[in-house]
């Protein structure tokens, strides 16, 4: 991935979100860690183009995505914090085959899409299940299909094991592991980034640090009072 | 929680083409508007009734569907015939609860993304035109039915959280969290819309 924040900044009704910053995501896989309204989600929302910057422009693999917005968000997925309303339609296959719609391709080849990528997280069994009788591990795995069935290359989570339990992390956190997608997460849970190649903390609509997961997450437990 | 208006099953209803059945509750429903008679509208509320049969759901869940807009058809129907006559408090009472029947028949039959699909291409020829994008008046007319339950959930939880804590139920006390709830769960889908790129930018 190719991720560039060039002296961006993000003003809401006066206040800064996101005070000016420069970086470069290249890296296969980014945690994302800071205390709530640090400016984690608001950062990650600009890669998508959710979040206009108020200055400054952010790139990804090369598309502006205030300029060239449809095909940055080409490149990357986002997945909620609440996948509930990640998903649009009740039944999940309609919902994974939703994102294909304005792709206006052939019937035949949507079904094979979502075919292909309930396949790919083993969950055809879900195909005709209505999301509120899903589980909190299978709605999270239900999410990442409806988002990766567009192929984007980059994948962004907010917070993804977030409400689950032990066991459903678990599941993400396998999943994550194995996407050969890039990856950025989001995440208060320091155990599911401790591999990562990265780690950046916001602080107060700043990255206070950024470097390797141990480093990183040290400082992180020492700021916040916790045993390192 | 994200419920559904679909029931699954395999009648003839359910494999009726939807444009057919959306066509065929059109029609239905200005025939509805020109019939005067009572006998004649409860029989089609009756057929409607029965309609519901085919869905295979219990009764509990048949009514459970139409209660939402049972209390409408009651209360246009006794202001009817308080305004007007009895007898045309009947007529809009046979009237609206067969409108009602027939068009529960409908949704319960048919997915939300055949809707969306005959939706759109039912706006097509005004997209030509240049007054609308199709996609986005099916994706309009499917969200609408995405959040008719998730509007009845949230009202439930609301009323037991109210329970829970010993207070009555008001309209404002009520009304607030339900619109606050409900606004922030569209920005929120809205951003998910467009971070999936179902609605493209031009």
């Amino acid at each position: 991935m190719d991720i560039r924040f060039d002296k961006v900044e993000v003003r809401f009704e006066g206040r800064t979100v996101i005070h000016p910053l420069t970086v470069t995501l290249t890296e296969r896989r980014i945690g994302i860690i800071g205390l709530n309204g640090s400016g984690k989600t608001t950062f990650a929302r600009m890669i998508n183009g959710l979040v206009k910057p108020s200055a400054g422009r952010v790139t990804v693999n090369g598309f502006d995505t205030v300029s060239a917005e449809n095909d940055a968000r080409q490149q990357s997925g986002f997945i909620f914090q609440n996948p509930q309303n990640q998903i649009i339609l009740p039944i999940l296959r309609e919902d994974i085959a939703l994102g294909l719609k304005s792709r206006k391709l052939p019937k035949a080849n949507v079904a094979a899409a979502v075919n292909a990528v309930l396949d790919r997280f083993e969950i055809g069994h879900l195909a005709d299940r209505r999301a509120h009788e899903l589980s909190g591990g299978e709605l999270q795995l239900a999410a990442l299909a409806s988002v990766l069935v567009t192929e984007p290359k980059i994948l962004v989570m907010d917070e993804p094991t977030n409400q689950l339990d032990l066991r459903n992390r678990n599941l993400v956190e396998r999943t994550i592991q194995t996407l050969p997608e890039d990856v950025i997460v989001i995440s208060h849970d320091l155990d599911l980034i401790t591999g990562f190649d990265r780690v950046l903390m916001f602080r107060e609509g700043r990255i206070e640090a950024d470097g390797a997961p141990g480093e990183v997450i040290g400082r992180y437990r020492a700021l916040n009072g916790a045993e390192a | 929680m994200m419920r559904s208006l679909h029931v699954d099953g395999d009648s003839f209803l359910h494999r009726l083409q939807p444009g057919v059945k959306l066509t065929a509750l059109a029609i239905v429903s200005l025939c509805l508007f020109t019939i005067q008679t009572p006998a004649v509208l409860a029989i089609a509320a009756i057929i409607g009734l029965a309609g519901h049969c085919m869905l295979r759901i219990s009764p509990r869940q048949i009514w459970l569907r139409l209660r939402p807009f049972a209390l409408i058809v009651v209360v246009v129907a006794l202001f009817t015939a308080i305004l007007n006559s009895p007898g045309e408090g009947l007529t809009a009472f046979f009237r609206l609860a067969a409108l009602a029947l027939f068009a529960s028949l409908v949704t319960a039959t048919t997915t939300t993304g055949d809707f969306i699909d005959v939706i759109t291409r039912a706006a097509l020829p005004l997209e030509r035109i240049g007054l609308v994008r199709a996609q986005d008046v099916g994706l309009s007319i499917g969200l609408v039915i995405r959040f008719v339950p998730e509007i009845v959930s949230r009202y439930e939880a609301i009323r037991d959280a109210h329970h829970a804590r010993g207070l009555k139920l008001n309209p404002i006390s009520v009304a607030v969290p339900l619109i606050i709830t409900t606004l922030r769960s569209a920005d929120e889908i809205a951003s998910a819309i467009d971070a999936r790129g179902i609605r493209r930018q031009k």
